[in-house]
């Protein structure tokens, strides 16, 4: 199979191009976008299963590198348009396909009926894609393409329903929000060139025997190197680590670049399953466990991102507390999984964040397809505050949102209750107590969140009737019962004994699985026993105070809270801020003042003034040129006279 | 004669010219023809250029000389050492091909935007060609001069005429402004002869001088002929002035906005795809060549000077509310990034210019084009005026959307190869000794222009694309005519195809880049 992993992404890739160029009705663009993906995902299943019983064993450690093409060559520049499957890329290459294919299938009765559905495909089909490309490029340019590929079909399906002002300047956030990591990213990378002379991750032997150096295993080489800015002297290491989390806030949606996240859910409700919360957004977590070697050598920069996840894991989760939107929640708990993944990777717990990705991706596609399917069954409602008693209209939803819930709340034995317990794990042994706390609380507020979503959404009464409520199709159930079943067993590929993924991904992230011993047991049991009884609490609290929640009323909790609460809606007005305090405004004011006086008054002027200037001088010189034959005599003598006397003198 | 035996080249730069003389055949009001016969001429000029990467040797050893390939030279004015010498090597092969591509294309949207005076419109866009080639293969220095000024002339025409209310001003103004800088290049032209002509004199008497371009490089290598620093500073300055102009870097570009808003779709296609390069190209082929140690005396400032201009277009293109208004002044921004790329002095970034102006020319030429496509059917240009295009018009929309990202250095299309290639090279400017050429502070700022090209694109896309169809009068609005497909879909084959094998564009460079940096053997990439 290894000779056939550019399939992987080339059939998504095809599948768009079918959907964009000859398909025109509904029907065929789902069957063919859905059939694209599962095909690509059995490929990769065959893949993943021939690299795991019988490795190529020419490489050491085992990968596969493909080069499709010589990309770029210029002088001493060269990047291949390079294929790569390894154990990293194996378990990021499956849950794409995976999920994504389960989620096209979903789209399918979803997005039934939409006017520009095709195009929908189309787009999923490259996103696709384009992920694929992120996670199997052998090399940081080729990832970055798929990493603005990714992007660029964000914003394209955050704008689907691009009639709607708030899904286009939700989608245009988006890109420039991702374009500011993505330029810090840009530069990461030239020095990266700079420094290796290469962006290859790995040697990369080429056909003709001739051998592309990688720079992850020679990253030792910029340990101790600075560069300076005046008055300051900074690692090399630091700076390029630096930039890459930059880069990393944006795609990731973590401080201070979270912002864009939230309103993505303007777009469809399977693309924020598929994008914003299972693939996408983890890239940022993805590349910084392939380029751990980079940021190992920079111990600021580890720090700086550790805190960065943790604060983030903390002010996403009280956000996520007093969202009345169904799946702003889900955004801003997506926003703190993130910052759990990230804070994992900031104290080297690489496998833990991976392991997190990984079952987050189940269980977070789980909740968004669930949401949607609570969205299509109340016929496009998304206030929590309409909704109320939905597990009776909606059992299959209800039963599997249940479970997505307990698996993102921690609770034992779901798979979120395993990975989440790796990283706070991790915390509480790095001696970090600062970091342990946020990411406790943080993981007692997600409990909270959402056994109030629940509560919400499928108990109580339904508080407003002005929709017959109905279960969803089979086409939209059956990738719930199947993400519901992964949201269950998603935890045993790493539980604490038998360290299947840390083995697995042991010769790409060189990490030895964590003891676990009687302090981890301890903690595991109080987490989640107080996760159940965080839960219990905003599930009991929003269930005996249901009589109280009316469409536009407040929370009930706001009696206590006061004002804070209304903090905690806008997410501590950090988006408020970019919009109204600094950034935005005085770019447009200095743009204005740019457009509309600097340049036409200033410059142009000064270029104005000096034809002015000549127009003047040659009126002045027009009184010499009279017409009357006498004063041309005379100047003609004068000339004369000049030019003699000059030739005299010499 | 070149080495095929028969002129290829010249038959390439005079073909159109002999193209605009036949049309004077074609009866003045017979539209139709004239347009026929104009698209005849230029397709079959683009077919034979074809020939010339096909049959261009890219891998001429540096050492054998002549680096310069197709050469057709025939003495002018023997006395002063003029002579009809034209060439071509891997700097100018693609700008002659991107010439050669955009006029039939340019030619073929006229249909839809030029409707008076049809005839004198299609000899004035065949005679500019013949003499575009001409600036790209003349090496000659009194040939390049003739060639250049002659691009003046049919484009203030085509803005004077054919030009929107303000047309007289900004045709006025695009003359002057760019014939003053190239007065200062005539002088210092004559300088060089004169300079030159004299040392070599002294060695051998009876020497007339010569205006060949490569003759006189060739002295200046061998040292021969030596330049006093400050004299080499000065002549340095005067042909890049001209270039600046031309570019037009900031604080020169003023002529460049009323030009665009005022020219015909047709106009802005060809001033912005093609034009626009030929100062960088001098740059490249005169600044660089001839005055190596002046221009690394000069880069860090030309650097700095690249840097405001790519960063103050991007600013002032977000603040346009007419769309015409705002590609043009992204043009300011997107030229910043070639010359920067330039005056990196290293192959990386030089290449990565080069491939540059190719990609500028055919996106924003696309953008100039796809906004004449709706001005044609509305007469504004206003964004807000629109909204929702893309729901009336999908292909539109969707093609509009290609080419926005190819502008904005989307990685998978074009403009994002030139990018980082001049962004990587000015990363990488410095002296053998560690002294710094350019380095990454310039990066630091060049990569805002980055982000702000997502930022005025997607508001002008977001603007007048997204959103709802809120004016009733965009509600009826025709999608893309076929014609307008044909014309818009030959630029985005491109746009993809240099995204994903700019190698088929670099290969050939390489030698000649190397060529003409190999006088700045102190200059390293990497430290």
């Amino acid at each position: 199979m290894f000779n056939f992993i550019w399939l992987i992404p080339l059939l998504p890739l095809v599948g768009f191009a079918l959907n964009v160029f000859v398909i025109r009705r509904e029907r065929e663009a789902g069957y063919v976008a859905t059939g694209a993906v599962a095909l690509s995902f059995l490929v990769a299943l065959a893949t993943f299963i021939q690299f795991a019983f019988s490795p190529p064993a020419e490489a050491k450690p085992p990968r596969v590198d493909l080069v499709l093409w010589n990309w770029i060559s210029v002088g001493e520049f060269n990047v291949p348009f390079g294929l790569l499957f390894d154990p990293l890329s194996g378990v990021m290459v499956l849950l794409v396909t995976g999920v994504g294919a389960l989620i096209h299938l979903y789209s399918i009765g979803y997005m039934h009926g939409d006017s520009r559905v095709v195009r929908y495909f189309a787009y999923l089909n490259l996103f696709v894609a384009m992920m694929l490309f992120l996670v199997m490029s052998d090399n940081m340019l080729l990832l970055f393409l798929g990493w603005e590929g990714v992007g660029l079909c964000s914003f394209l399906l955050i704008g689907h329903w691009f009639e709607r002002r708030t899904a286009t300047s939700a989608a245009a956030k988006a890109f420039v929000v991702n374009r500011i990591g993505d330029a810090a990213f840009l530069v990461a990378m030239m020095a990266i060139f700079a420094h290796f002379g290469t962006l290859s991750f790995y040697d990369i032997e080429l056909a003709d025997g001739a051998v592309i150096e990688g720079f992850l295993e020679r990253a030792d080489e910029i340990s101790g190197l600075i560069f300076s800015i005046p008055g300051q002297n900074f690692l090399v290491s630091t700076g390029i680590a630096f930039l890459l989390l930059i880069g990393v806030t944006g795609k990731s949606a973590q401080l201070p670049l979270f912002v864009w996240l939230p309103d993505a859910m303007a777009g469809p409700t399977p693309v924020s399953a598929l994008i914003h919360a299972a693939t996408m957004v983890t890239a940022g977590v993805y590349l910084m466990a392939r380029t751990h070697p980079i940021f190992e050598l920079s111990a600021a920069t580890q720090g700086w991102v550790t805190w960065i996840g943790a604060l983030t894991a903390l002010i996403a989760a009280t956000a996520a507390v007093a969202q009345w939107d169904i799946k702003r929640v889900l955004a801003y708990s997506t926003v703190s999984q993130l910052g759990f993944m990230v804070a994992a990777a900031g104290m080297g717990a690489y496998v833990a964040a991976i392991f997190h990705l990984l079952t987050h991706g189940v269980f977070k596609a789980l909740l968004f397809l669930g949401s949607g399917s609570v969205i299509h069954g109340t016929h496009d409602t998304q206030d929590m505050r309409k909704m109320g008693g939905l597990r009776e209209h909606m059992p299959t939803t209800f039963i599997t949102y249940l479970v997505g819930a307990g698996a993102l709340a921690g609770i034992f034995p779901l798979a979120g209750f395993w990975s989440k317990d790796e990283i706070i794990a991790h915390a509480w042994s790095g001696q970090n107590f600062s970091i342990f706390l946020l990411l406790f609380v943080s993981s007692l507020l997600t409990a909270f969140y959402m056994g109030r979503q629940i509560a919400l959404t499928f108990f109580g009464q339904q508080r407003d009737h002005s929709y017959h409520a109905h279960e969803s199709g089979q086409v939209m159930t059956m990738p719930l019962m199947i993400l519901a079943v992964g949201a269950v067993l998603a935890g045993a590929m790493n539980l604490p004994m038998l360290h299947w993924l840390s083995t697995w991904l042991e010769p790409t992230l060189h990490e030895h699985a964590a003891e676990f011993g009687v302090t981890q047991l301890i903690l595991a049991v109080v987490t989640t026993l107080l996760a159940a009884g965080s839960g219990y609490l905003g599930w009991r609290y929003y269930v005996a105070n249901s009589a109280k929640i009316k469409p536009g009323a407040k929370d009930p909790l706001y009696r206590y809270s006061g004002d804070i609460w209304e903090a905690l809606e806008e997410a501590w007005y950090i988006d408020r801020a970019y919009e109204k305090l600094t950034v935005v405004p005085g770019f447009r004011a200095l743009a204005r003042f740019m457009a509309g006086v600097f340049d036409p008054q200033g410059i142009d002027g000064l270029v104005r003034g000096v034809g002015y200037a000549f127009s003047q001088a040659a009126s002045a010189l027009r009184v010499f040129q009279s017409g009357f034959v006498r004063t041309y005599a005379l100047l003609f003598l004068a000339g004369v006279v000049m030019v003699v006397g000059y030739l005299l003198i010499i | 004669m070149s080495q095929l035996g028969f002129p290829l080249l010249s038959i390439i730069v005079w073909l159109p010219a002999l193209g605009a003389l036949l049309l004077l055949l074609v009866p003045r009001t017979n539209d139709e023809l004239s347009r026929r016969a104009s698209l005849g001429v230029s397709t079959l000029t683009f077919a034979i250029s074809c020939a010339l990467p096909a049959l261009f040797n890219p891998a001429l050893p540096e050492a054998a000389a002549p680096a310069m390939q197709f050469v057709d030279q025939i003495d002018w004015i023997p006395s002063w050492g003029i002579s009809y010498n034209v060439g071509l090597d891997g700097v100018s092969l693609w700008l002659v091909l991107l010439t050669t591509f955009i006029t039939p294309i340019t030619v073929l949207s006229t249909w839809d935007s030029v409707h008076k005076q049809v005839r004198a419109f299609q000899i004035l866009m065949l005679l500019l060609e013949t003499a575009m080639i001409g600036v790209f293969v003349a090496q000659d220095l009194f040939l390049f001069y003739i060639f250049w000024e002659f691009t003046l002339i049919p484009m203030a025409f085509m803005i004077g005429i054919w030009g929107s209310e303000n047309r007289i001003y900004a045709a006025v103004k695009f003359f002057l402004y760019t014939f003053a800088g190239s007065v200062l290049m005539l002088v210092a032209i004559i300088a060089l002869y004169i300079l030159h002509r004299d040392a070599i004199a002294a060695t051998t008497p009876g020497y007339v001088g010569t205006f060949d371009f490569g003759v006189i490089a060739e002295h200046l290598r061998s040292g021969s002929f030596v330049l006093e620093a400050g004299l080499a500073q000065a002549l340095f300055g005067a042909f890049f002035l001209a270039f600046a102009i031309k570019t037009p870097m900031w604080p020169f570009h003023t002529w460049l906005p009323d030009a665009h808003v005022q020219a015909p779709t047709a106009g802005s296609v060809i001033l912005a795809g093609v034009l626009l390069k030929l100062g960088t190209y001098g740059m490249i082929r005169f600044n660089l060549t001839l005055f190596p140690d002046a221009s690394l005396w000069a880069a860090p400032a030309i650097g700095i000077l690249a840097v405001i201009g790519i960063i103050y277009g991007a600013m002032t293109a977000y603040a346009q509310t007419d769309m015409k208004k705002l590609v043009a002044y992204s043009s300011v921004s997107h030229m910043g990034f070639v010359v920067l790329g330039i005056f990196a002095l290293n192959q990386i970034g030089v290449s990565g210019a080069l491939i540059q102006m190719i990609n500028h020319g055919l996106s924003t030429g696309a953008l100039f084009l796809l906004v004449g496509v709706i001005y044609e059917r509305r007469h504004t240009r206003e964004i807000g005026e629109f909204g929702g295009l893309w729901k009336v018009m999908p292909i539109y929309g969707g093609v509009t959307l290609l080419v926005v990202l190819s502008s904005a250095g989307l990685p998978g299309l074009n403009g994002f190869i030139g990018e980082f290639a001049i962004m990587q090279g000015a990363f990488m400017a410095y002296e053998t000794g560690g002294a710094r050429i350019l380095g990454w502070p310039f990066v630091a700022f060049a990569v805002l222009g980055v982000i702000l090209a997502a930022v005025y694109l997607l508001r002008m896309y977001g603007g007048a694309f997204m959103g709802d169809v809120g004016n009733p009068e965009n509600a009826q609005l025709s999608d893309l005519s076929r014609r307008e497909i044909v014309v818009l879909g030959l630029l985005c084959v491109p746009i993809i195809a240099i995204g994903l094998f700019p190698n088929l564009l670099f290969a050939p460079m390489e030698t000649s880049v190397a060529d003409v940096l190999h006088t700045f053997t102190g200059v390293v990439a990497g430290r």
